[in-house]
This record gives structure tokens, C-alpha cells and sequence, in this order.
């Protein structure tokens, strides 16, 4: 028996693995299929995927200038101030308090609507009053808690964009801020100033001073 | 037969040979002509030539795959209509939806007739899923049809929330943001899945383009092609019958 090699085991193995010239072809041709089939698939998918996505760009001058929000000087008298200003349309809010200047990305972080400002945000969602005076919340001349709330699920937010009511997670972010100069606000999206995570209630001490000097050595005013 | 025969007028013939080269058969007759009709043509064999007496009892299955697809019918025909005044385009989506309601005649009740559909098939496809359900439709040999099913279940689905981009109004803007921000949670896949469907970061112009291609030419095409498969199963697989 063992005269012929493929009568034994060994023998009938070594014959299953011979592969024949057509095997062999038919294998290295499916192989190539699959590979090209694979590359261009990822290549189709990546067409999907555009590099450059045509979106409002994330820097911008705001329309109202320095002055509208601070009331300026007019006569060697400082004028009342407006606190805040928002740019709805570019989802950014630009707010005035006793420390200076900050700008607020109005993107609520739950699931990425505008929210609205509200001159009294405590209201009637069961937090007091007393709970946005602990944390030192309102902005400057406001007798009521005011701030964001978003009217997608009922977010609520504090003047410093904190969280306190509905299903979002933290805090708005900040964004960075400047005066132009002609007296503008440069408002960049792209720049996060102030990131805090859930439950981080911590007031952001980021601000753009109010009567800091100028690249031309005058000051912002106020 | 022939016309040169002199008996038949060669019209006769030639109107004889056009009646049967579509229909193959005369009016059914017999169970025997009756079954050959439906089997050689196409539109009747989609209908199976002999069912269980059970199975036609509306109150079994309620009818309600058909509904969902007599919806879908009507979807794709009203929808057919609204892509005559629709432009996908940020600048004028909005203004010619409100031509729709207010310039074109009927264009209200085409419309409305679209939305309601709409709602209708999804809530006509969930009921049907859970008639299925809740007669072990699903178990073997009817099990593949089952996943062919939660595979339409999901094309309906996907077919109304790209629908509601389409009208772009605040509520649309707004649903999408919120929809495609809750697919940014997925792990991983999550921001890519955002970007692939927006096109971009923001809900704009990139967004309604590809939501507009999904509502119109995609997703109804695999819907199609799932229905036709579904169908099919259910002609193979039959009906249930009586519990």
C-alpha cells in the first residue's frame, strides 16, 4: 500500500493541497476583484466626503459696534450700557458685565439649537432666584436672573452660559473676541475660549478687558 | 387564421394577433384558463392564482401591507408632482413650497395629500410590523422576510425625516439639526455620520442637496427594490393562515 505516495494520509493530504493552474488563477483574479472592488468603494465613499464644505466662514465682524454695547461716552459721560447683544443669525451673543467682555457660541449642548436670550431665565423652572444670586449670575442692571434658553427641549442657561434646567449636558462654550478697529467686534468661531464639561459650574474668568489699550494706545473705553 | 384566406378581414387578424400577443388568453373560462391568464401577465401574476380562503379574510391581516404600499404608490405620485415647482435650493425651497400651496391649482391638496401619506405609511408599516408580530408571522420559513421587512421598516423611516428637511422652514432646519446631532453621539461613527449627511457642519445648502437626493431618487429606489423581494417572499412563502 504505501508504494503509491497519495494512499497515505500524508499522501492524500499533500494531493487535496495541490492546487491546479486554474485554481491558482481563479484565486489571484478574485483577489484582484476584491481588491479593486475594495479601493474604489473607498474612493466612492470618500466622495461623500467633501474637503471643503462651502459653510459660513467661522470669523466675522459683528453689526453692532463697541459702543452699542457699552453705551460709549458721550460728553465726558459714560452712557447706560445695553449688557448684551446677540447675533441670532450667527449664533454667537456678546455680553457685557462688571469684569469685561465675553462672547457666548449659542449652541446648545444638547443637541445643537440657538437658544433664545431671556431677560428672566429662572422663571418657572422651579429654580429660585436665590440659587442664580449664590452663583453671582446676573449680568450688570439686571434685577432678574437673565440668560439663554433654547426652544428645541428647554435648556436653560445662565448669563455665563452655565447649565441649570432641561437635558443639557454642560455649558455653552466661549469664543474669542476682539474690537476692530473701527470699532467693531471680530467674533472667531473657530477659537473656544472657555470649554467646561458636564457639572463644571465653575464662572470662566476669561474676558476681553473693558479699558485695555489699543494697538494705537488708546483705550477700549468706558 | 391566416389573412389570405379571404375569410377574415386582414384588420380582424391583425387586431386578433395584437389581443393575443399582450394578453395570450381569452377571458377566463374555466379555473384552468383563469390560473394561465394570471400566470402569463405580468401585472395579474403578481396576485397569487389561488389563495387560502383564511387568507382573504380581511380582518386577519387588516390589509395593512397593502395599505403601506398603496401609500407608497401615492407617495410617488404625488411626490412626482411636487418636483415640478421644487427647487432644492436654499434661496427658493421655501418660496416654492408656498407656490405649491397657492400658485398651482390642486397644488395645496397635492401637497397635503403627500404629508398625510406620509404619516400614514409610517404608521401603516408599524401596525403591519406588529401584526406580523404578533402572529408569528416572522418565524421560519418566514424569517428572511421578516428581516427584508425591518429593513423597509427603516427605508420609511429614513424617507420621512429627509422628507422634512425638504420644506425648509424653521421646524425642518431645526428637526434636522437636532436629528443629525443626535447620530453625532454614535461612538466613532458618530461625527462622520454628521458630516456625510450634511455634507458639511451646518444645515445649508450641502445638507438639502443630499437630503433631496435621498427623498427623491435613493432611498426610494432600495425601498422598491425590497419590496419587490418582499413580495416575492410572500407569494413563495404564503400566507400564515388561521391560528
Amino acid at each position: 500500500m504505501a508504494l503509491n505516495p497519495y494512499e497515505s494520509a500524508r499522501g492524500r493530504m499533500r494531493a487535496r493541497a495541490e492546487t491546479t493552474r486554474r485554481q491558482f488563477l481563479m484565486i489571484m483574479g478574485g483577489l484582484a476583484a476584491l481588491g479593486a472592488t475594495l479601493f474604489g468603494g473607498i474612493e466612492v465613499l470618500k466622495f461623500m466626503f467633501p474637503v471643503a464644505s462651502g459653510n459660513a466662514p467661522a470669523l466675522f465682524k459683528t453689526t453692532f459696534t463697541f459702543n452699542d454695547l457699552t453705551g460709549g461716552v458721550v460728553g465726558g459721560q459714560a452712557q447706560t450700557p445695553v449688557n448684551v447683544l446677540s447675533e441670532t443669525d450667527k449664533r454667537v451673543t456678546v455680553v457685557l458685565d462688571d469684569a469685561g467682555i465675553y462672547a457666548v457660541y449659542l449652541v446648545c449642548t444638547h443637541l445643537g439649537c440657538t437658544p433664545n436670550y431671556v431677560t428672566n431665565v429662572v422663571g418657572g423652572s422651579g429654580v429660585s432666584e436665590a440659587v442664580a444670586d449664590a452663583r453671582g449670575v446676573r449680568a450688570r442692571d439686571q434685577q432678574i436672573p437673565n440668560g439663554w434658553a433654547c426652544p428645541c427641549h428647554g435648556s436653560r442657561y445662565f448669563i455665563d452660559s452655565t447649565n441649570f434646567y432641561g437635558p443639557a449636558p454642560r455649558p455653552m462654550d466661549w469664543v474669542d473676541i476682539s474690537v476692530t478697529p473701527d470699532g467693531y467686534f471680530a467674533v472667531d468661531r473657530a477659537t473656544l475660549v472657555v470649554t467646561r464639561g458636564p457639572g463644571d459650574n465653575t464662572p470662566p474668568a476669561w474676558r476681553l478687558l473693558v479699558g485695555t489699550k489699543k494697538s494705537n494706545g488708546k483705550t477700549y473705553g468706558v | 387564421m391566416s389573412a389570405t384566406s379571404g375569410q377574415a378581414s386582414p384588420i380582424r387578424a391583425f387586431v386578433a394577433q395584437l389581443w393575443g400577443s399582450v394578453f395570450r388568453h381569452g377571458l377566463p373560462t374555466t379555473d384552468k384558463v383563469a390560473a394561465r391568464t394570471a400566470l402569463t401577465n405580468f401585472f395579474l401574476h403578481i396576485h397569487p392564482v389561488r389563495v387560502k380562503k383564511s387568507a382573504v379574510r380581511v380582518s386577519y391581516t387588516l390589509c395593512l401591507g397593502g395599505l403601506s404600499f398603496f401609500l407608497f404608490i401615492l407617495l410617488t405620485i404625488t411626490g412626482l408632482f411636487l418636483m415640478f415647482y421644487y427647487i432644492p435650493s436654499v434661496d427658493s425651497a421655501y418660496q416654492n413650497v408656498k407656490d405649491l400651496q397657492f400658485v398651482a391649482v390642486f397644488g395645496d391638496i397635492i401637497r397635503n395629500m403627500h404629508r398625510w401619506a406620509a404619516h400614514g405609511m409610517v404608521i401603516t408599516v408599524w401596525l403591519h410590523m406588529a401584526r406580523v408580530f404578533y402572529q408569528g408571522a416572522y418565524k421560519p420559513p418566514r424569517e428572511f422576510n421578516w428581516v427584508i421587512g425591518t429593513f423597509l421598516l427603516l427605508i420609511t423611516l429614513l424617507l420621512s425625516f429627509s422628507g422634512y428637511l425638504l420644506p425648509w422652514d424653521q421646524l425642518a432646519i431645526w428637526a434636522i439639526t437636532v436629528g443629525t446631532n443626535m447620530a453625532k453621539y454614535a461612538p466613532i461613527v458618530g461625527p462622520y455620520t454628521r458630516y456625510l449627511l450634511l455634507g458639511g457642519d451646518q444645515v445649508a445648502q450641502g445638507a438639502l442637496i443630499r437630503f433631496y437626493v435621498l427623498h427623491v431618487i435613493a432611498l426610494p429606489l432600495i425601498g422598491f427594490l425590497l419590496m419587490v423581494v418582499h413580495f416575492w417572499r410572500v407569494r413563495k412563502d404564503g400566507f400564515t393562515g388561521g391560528l
